[in-house]
């Protein structure tokens, strides 16, 4: 790769798409050169902010600039078309997608074969793998530090929705719970648990709008695991995501302000992110963020994959897809 | 001792929101009853009655109802330093009105029939003409009006800070127009322009380039003897504080979210000459009372202005 700047553009001017075009504009290997949203008024908006020749309706015509990297924050259900758009247009690009990869597995999968002819990396956005206190747990793990793991307990609460009487209609335009907010809690344990296959499903929701879902899961090793996803909790100022992890030797907790551990030969030991070096180059938002871009970019420039990639990522896609599948059959 | 010899203590208003940086379990523990405005205006009593010198709030439903039983004589009113926009609630807005599109449209309804006509008319014209400048003002006219027409005699306004969220993405889209018409627009009310940020070096670096005037300004940043939130070094923060002498620093989150104990943190905050203040957040009758009395004893607080 050459010394001269990555050009990025970002897709969709919303909360995401904001943070991270104005995390990119701080990293030195990268030009933002384009924002695009189909909203007439924001557009408007974002000419006087970062310039009317930056600023484009048309998906088609941002892929036209010469591109190198492209940033996918709009809405989950139409990221298919839009990552298929920028593949048909560039094959070297590289894509970010912002979590789900797509609202149907079957869409994912094709997004995975579509990214394997693609000479540019690509990855999806589960920010939470980049919090200092999930990445501790991992180390844990990774030095064998509870033994082999049994079971585990997962949960994601938000108060999103708290009080709500009707549901509006951003609920669906988010995805649902699951995949707004269950996504992370179901990738987090991906990473840290292996993978597993959905066993059983409860939900609690409006007619067609999921709030709360309850469900199991179990692997071919007997590891079992359950999981606890709601947006309409009280008292979540923010959105909170945490497993309780059982082992062999020991059992670790975590969630986004602390790590915990207790083995049987002591304990308990205690991290708290404060301890965990959580400074980054730019913080906006939570220092995930930064993490998450600043690690793309190095996986764009070093040549390698991103760990998170489209393939890695269909599979929290799959689970999704099964347990809407159990909880509509029940 | 190396510090200036007036020194702001204020009291800062996370609790009241609900917010904890070390645990947000821990406010789930602590209740309800802290984000009762009634319960949190009589920390913020207990607070001055101990040496608290001010109030730094983010404007919302809340801390405007704190400003509203706020009693104080007429000849000593409480400073008050705000934070605008309150991100987290316009945040949560924006999710419920369909993303940021749907909340621009809601805010310039409750600006239109606020019924304060001149701010209207500001908005107006911004919308009309999607002048980001125009619409910068309204909404900076309609916060201080609100901030006023609460706090009445009780309270004096000393600067109106841009939050964080706004202030570190302007900073990073390289948007300079922003920050110097805020500065001129917010001095034509006679109050301090301020700018909240967890970038200060990143912050002191660009209002360099941009020539903006460090003498006219207040930044609340923080400042803790572990560095937690101090971006992207508590090294870099301290080199950028030392460069800006004119400049007038509060810095937050000196107990590091409640991980410090205040005889740390005050120890900590003497090394640095060039902080003007500091902000704490208090959880209850004791923690206001204990928190402020030491702040007082150990800055030798006396009453800002």
């Amino acid at each position: 790769m050459s010394k001269e700047k990555m050009k990025a553009a970002v897709i969709g001017a919303g909360k995401m798409g904001l943070v991270h075009s104005s995390i990119l504009s701080t990293l030195a290997d990268v030009e933002l050169v384009g924002l695009c949203d189909k909203s007439a008024l924001i557009r408007r908006f974002l000419a006087g902010i970062v310039g009317k020749n930056r600023v484009f309706a048309d998906v088609e015509r941002l892929l036209d600039l010469d591109v190198d990297i492209i940033y996918v924050t709009t809405p989950i259900p139409s990221h298919y078309s839009v990552v298929k758009e920028a593949y048909s247009r560039r094959k070297s690009v590289s894509i970010f997608a912002e979590k789900t990869l797509t609202a149907d597995y079957d869409d994912s999968l094709e997004l995975c074969r579509l990214a394997q002819g693609s000479r540019g990396v690509n990855m999806v956005g589960y920010m939470k793998r980049f919090a200092v206190t999930f990445q501790k747990a991992r180390e844990l793990l990774s030095q064998d530090a509870v033994g082999e793991i049994s079971s585990f307990e997962a949960h994601a609460y938000s108060s999103d929705f708290f009080g709500v009487k009707e549901a509006s209609k951003m609920p669906s335009k988010r995805g649902g719970v699951l995949s707004d907010l269950g996504s992370h809690v179901i990738d987090l344990a991906l990473w840290l648990c292996g993978d597993f296959e959905v066993q059983s499903t409860a939900q609690i929701g409006t007619t067609d709008i999921q709030n709360t879902v309850n469900f199991r899961v179990r692997n071919d090793d007997q590891i079992e695991g359950t999981f606890d996803v709601s947006w309409c909790q009280k008292g979540y100022h923010m959105p909170e995501f945490g497993l309780t992890i059982q082992g062999s030797k020991g059992k670790i907790k975590v969630d986004d302000d602390t790590v915990k551990l207790e083995t049987i030969s002591g304990g308990p030991f205690n991290w708290h992110k404060h301890d965990l070096k959580d400074n980054v180059g730019f913080l906006l938002g939570a220092p995930e963020y930064y993490r998450e871009d600043d690690y793309f970019v190095k996986s764009i420039l070093r040549g390698d994959g991103a760990e998170i990639d489209f393939s890695n990522a269909s599979k929290v896609d799959k689970i999704i897809e099964k347990v809407t599948e159990r909880a509509s059959a029940n | 001792m190396n510090v200036k010899a007036e020194k702001l203590l204020l009291v800062g208003d996370n609790p009241f929101h609900g917010i904890s940086h070390l645990s947000q379990e821990r406010v789930r523990e602590r209740g309800n009853s802290i984000t009762s405005a009634a319960y949190a205006a009589s920390l913020v009593a207990t607070s001055v009655k101990n040496g608290a010198n001010g109030f730094m709030f983010s404007v919302s439903d809340t801390t405007l109802s704190i400003l509203c039983t706020l009693k104080r004589p007429k000849s000593n009113p409480l400073n008050l330093y705000a934070l605008v926009p309150y991100a987290y609630e316009y945040v949560r807005l924006a999710t419920h009105a369909g993303g940021i599109s749907g909340l621009a449209k809601q805010f310039a309804r409750q600006v239109a029939f606020s019924g304060k006509f001149k701010v209207a008319a500001l908005g107006l014209k911004g919308i009309l003409k999607t002048d980001l400048r125009e619409l910068m003002k309204a909404y900076i006219a309609y916060e201080i009006s609100r901030i006023k027409s609460s706090a009445k005699k009780n309270g004096i306004l000393r600067s109106v800070l841009l939050h964080e969220i706004i202030t570190d993405m302007a900073l990073a889209l390289d948007i300079d127009w922003l920050f110097k018409s805020y500065v001129d627009f917010v001095s034509e009310f006679g109050i301090n322009p301020g700018f909240e940020t967890r970038n200060f070096s990143y912050l002191v670096k660009k209002f360099r380039e941009w020539d903006i005037d460090f003498g006219k300004i207040l930044i609340a940043t923080p400042f803790n003897k572990i560095g937690f939130q101090m971006n992207p070094s508590k090294a870099e923060c301290e080199k950028a504080l030392a460069e800006i002498s004119e400049c007038n620093v509060i810095a937050m989150s000196i107990l590091a979210a409640g991980y410090l104990k205040v005889s740390e943190a005050v120890e900590y905050i003497d090394c640095l000459s060039n902080i003007t203040g500091v902000v704490v957040g208090v959880s209850n009758e004791k923690h206001a009372s204990e928190t402020f009395s030491f702040l007082r004893n150990r800055f030798s607080g006396r009453s800002y202005l």
